[in-house]
């Protein structure tokens, strides 16, 4: 009894260490395959995977069966091998699209099969294409900025010609550092611009494409380039040129603008202005108008008129007999000073000035003529001076001609006696001369011819030459004479003495009878103007008050 | 009498005035409607593409929608897609095919499968405002947008079959016999609403990529069109 139980047990632990053994040896049927997935590139072919379970120990084969829409039976993979271990490739002939698939995959080893769950699919379903090919990188070295273009290919086996398929590609760009990718959009074409690209930076770049509404295929293999970095070294030497260019451009501003005035000059030279020869521009701007009439004459050779009427007016000569005046060898010696000279006193238009009659000294008369006016002219205020002496000599000889026997009231003859002298020369003297206009021709004025001692003055009227040639001999003094009082002496006491004509004119006289209302009596007497009674008026005449004679 | 003459002279010229702008106006008229007629049909069919394209790439996104939270076993109780309305319609099923079939003919396809889905959007537009979805108002939004450009894309279409000759005008009718309704209870609406949406997106996908390959077709002078 005991020994069959122990047989019983050994058999059962034999058995049971028998098949732990066959445990061991992993002999089993196959482990229920996977399907993964399928994938068509190009809608053309797909191809599809599966994963196997566990083998069993023993060697296990794998067989794909599928079923199709509109299509009857079931049918296997028809290519195990193109693309690899588990998959089963599906090529032109036997894909359809718009139609379902059930997949299957059968795991089959000497022990038993094992099937995988049924996969649906459908060929438009698993459209992912191949990644772009031959992605090339070209850098344009432009002016502004560099710019990348990239190029690429599309994937081999697409048909897009015949409208079957139509692709769009993306890009993708990222600089080496970073991890920032930037994406564009590319549409249809198989190249695309870059503008945004900083010199000396490597660029990576990835390109993806996709057909119609399927999937994205994978990212190409990056492509990289390095833009060149040799734009930037240009730009440190252009601007070290233009520096150096700048500073002397600068340095020559600023030399001109402080040297403006000079450069103004030179640049715009003054015009020149209308100059007057003699005359000081400065001295006019002073605006001293005397100075500048004095600069002007000088220059020019007319005299000036200025004083002329207030030597009229400042001197007149009133005659007197001779006999009655001391004779005063002082004064005839003075006479020469204090004469009046009649030549080159016209005292009218037709009365010339007459001249010495005697031949011999006509010239010396002349000379001293001319002396005695320089005198005159001297002790003349008169601004006339040099110029009226140099007028004066052309006058003589003409007059001489034209009055050949006029007696002269000369100074020169001192010795001369009364008589002789046709002149009615009295001593003076010493006085200050009354000055003789030479150019008078005073019409305007009505010349005294006598003082009446009655206090009458007789006015002398135009005088009508005797003689055949025309003029008078001896009224030529008397004229002269008798249009001035001469003064005959001056007294201490400021008293003139006016000294009268004598005898000469009595001849004279008697022809002019007409002309003279009053030359008869004027002889006889000796008016006399005294001194209290002379008042120098202020406008220069010397009135004849009537004095009582001293006699 | 002046003022007579030039009133009457005034009407006169209004007259004149009036012939010319109605002759101006009916030369303008004419120019026009040649000036419509003159669009090339590679620039409608391009037109049409896109709308196409855009009706595809809606239908997508739908479905992408509605699976996020379908629960992955519904999926095997699904009906198949061959059970489509449309399926009846003889359609090219790879690239050889399609390119064999004649542009007048693969136009009538694209057009008859576009009327064939106006019926089916307004059910799905009603059912998805009860929709026991979580993106129900999504889903509601897009399934208006679809409406809207499958219906301009089926005016340009008609306006291209005019143009492309007596074969192109042909429609295979593709009557909706599904009804109303769509499922009483949530999982059969939600099915249903799913297995219809499958539907439509295969066939503005084939209507995309029918239209596509007439585009390139037409522009053969212009390769950048494909």
């Amino acid at each position: 009894m005991l020994c069959a139980r122990m047989r019983r047990d050994v058999g059962l632990v034999l058995l049971l260490l028998l098949s732990a053994a066959v445990k061991c040896n992993s002999m089993s049927p196959p482990g229920k395959p996977v399907l993964l997935g399928c994938r068509s590139p190009e809608k053309e072919t797909f191809t599809c995977w599966w994963e196997p379970g566990s083998d069993g120990g023993l060697p296990t084969t794998h067989r794909l069966f599928y079923e199709r829409e509109r299509l009857e039976g079931t049918h296997e993979c028809p290519d195990y091998r193109s693309e690899g271990r588990n998959s089963c490739f599906f090529d032109k002939n036997y894909t359809s699209i718009w139609v379902d698939y059930c997949l299957t995959v059968v795991a089959s080893n000497a022990l038993g099969n094992a099937t995988s769950d049924p996969f649906k699919m459908e060929v438009m379903e698993i459209v992912k294409p191949n990644a772009p090919e031959n992605v090339t990188l070209l850098v344009e070295d432009r002016e502004d900025s560099p710019c990348l273009h990239v190029k690429w290919e599309r994937p081999h086996k697409i048909d897009t010609k015949s409208g079957w398929v139509t692709i769009k590609y993306e890009l993708r760009v990222k600089q080496e550092n970073s991890d920032q990718w930037k994406e564009y959009m590319s549409g249809k074409q198989t190249h695309i611009s870059l503008y945004s690209v900083s010199p000396g930076v490597v660029y990576e770049v990835q390109v993806r494409c996709r057909l119609d509404h399927g999937f994205w295929s994978e990212w190409s293999n990056s492509t990289c380039v390095k833009i060149p970095n040799y734009l930037q070294t240009e730009r440190p030497f252009w601007l070290l040129v233009s520096t150096l260019f700048a500073i002397p451009f600068l340095a020559a501003i600023c030399i001109l603008v402080m040297k403006r005035k000079r450069v103004k000059q030179c640049v715009l030279p003054p015009v020149p202005g209308p100059k007057i020869r003699g005359v000081d521009v400065q001295l006019l701007k002073s605006g001293r108008s005397e100075d500048v009439l004095n600069a002007l004459i000088i220059n020019q050779d007319f005299p000036l008129m200025v004083t002329w009427k207030d030597q009229i007016e400042d001197y007149l000569i009133v005659t007197e007999n001779d006999e009655e005046l001391l004779p005063h060898p002082s004064n005839s010696q003075k006479r020469k000073k204090s004469l009046i000279i009649p030549a080159g006193f016209c005292l009218d238009s037709e009365i010339q000035c007459k001249e010495s009659t005697a031949s011999q000294s006509d010239t010396e008369k002349a000379g001293e003529r001319k002396n005695e006016k320089d005198n005159f002219l001297k002790s003349n205020t008169s601004l006339s001076g040099e110029s009226s002496s140099n007028t004066v000599p052309p006058l003589l000889p003409t007059q001489k001609q034209q009055c050949p026997s006029l007696n002269l009231v000369n100074t020169e003859a001192t010795d001369q006696s009364p008589s002789d002298h046709q002149n009615a020369v009295k001593p003076f003297a010493n006085s200050s001369y009354v000055d003789i206009q030479r150019h008078v021709k005073q019409v305007d004025y009505s010349k005294v011819k006598e003082v009446n001692g009655d206090n009458i003055l007789l006015l002398k009227k135009e005088n009508v030459p005797l003689n055949s040639s025309g003029y008078m001999d001896d009224q030529r003094q008397e004229n002269i004479s008798e249009d001035y009082s001469r003064v005959k002496e001056v007294d201490s006491d400021n008293m003139v003495f006016l000294q009268k004509q004598n005898v000469s004119v009595d001849i004279s006289c008697r022809d002019k009878s007409n002309h003279y209302t009053d030359c008869p009596p004027q002889k006889p007497r000796n008016p006399r103007v005294t001194g209290p009674n002379t008042e120098r008026t202020e406008s220069g005449y010397v009135d004849t008050v009537p004095a009582p004679p001293l006699m | 009498m002046e003022k007579e003459k030039e009133t009457a002279a005034r009407k006169r010229g209004e007259m004149a005035h009036r012939k010319t702008s109605g002759s101006k106006l009916l030369m303008t008229v004419l120019y026009m409607v040649a000036a419509c007629s003159a669009i090339p049909i590679s620039d409608l069919l391009d037109r049409a593409s896109q709308r196409s394209d855009t009706l595809h790439s809606l239908s997508a996104t739908l479905t992408q929608e509605l699976d996020s939270h379908f629960p992955p076993i519904g999926r095997m109780i699904m009906p198949r897609p061959s059970m489509c309305h449309t399926s009846s319609l003889q359609t090219p099923i790879d690239k050889e095919q399609a390119l064999q079939v004649s542009e007048s003919d693969l136009l009538s396809l694209a057009r008859s499968l576009l009327q064939a889905w106006v019926d089916p959007l307004v059910v799905l537009s009603t059912s998805a405002n009860t929709l026991p979805h979580p993106a129900q108002s999504n889903i509601s939004n897009k399934i208006q947008e679809l409406q809207q450009h499958s219906k301009n894309l089926g005016d340009g279409l008609d306006i291209l079959s005019g143009k492309m000759g007596p074969a192109a005008q042909t429609i295979s009718l593709l009557p909706y016999r599904g009804g109303n309704d769509i499922g009483q209870d949530k999982i059969s609406k939600l099915t249903n609403f799913h297995f219809l949406l499958s539907c439509f997106r295969r066939d503005s996908h084939k209507i995309d990529s029918f239209l596509k390959v007439l585009r390139c077709r037409a522009a053969k002078m212009l390769p950048e069109m494909c």
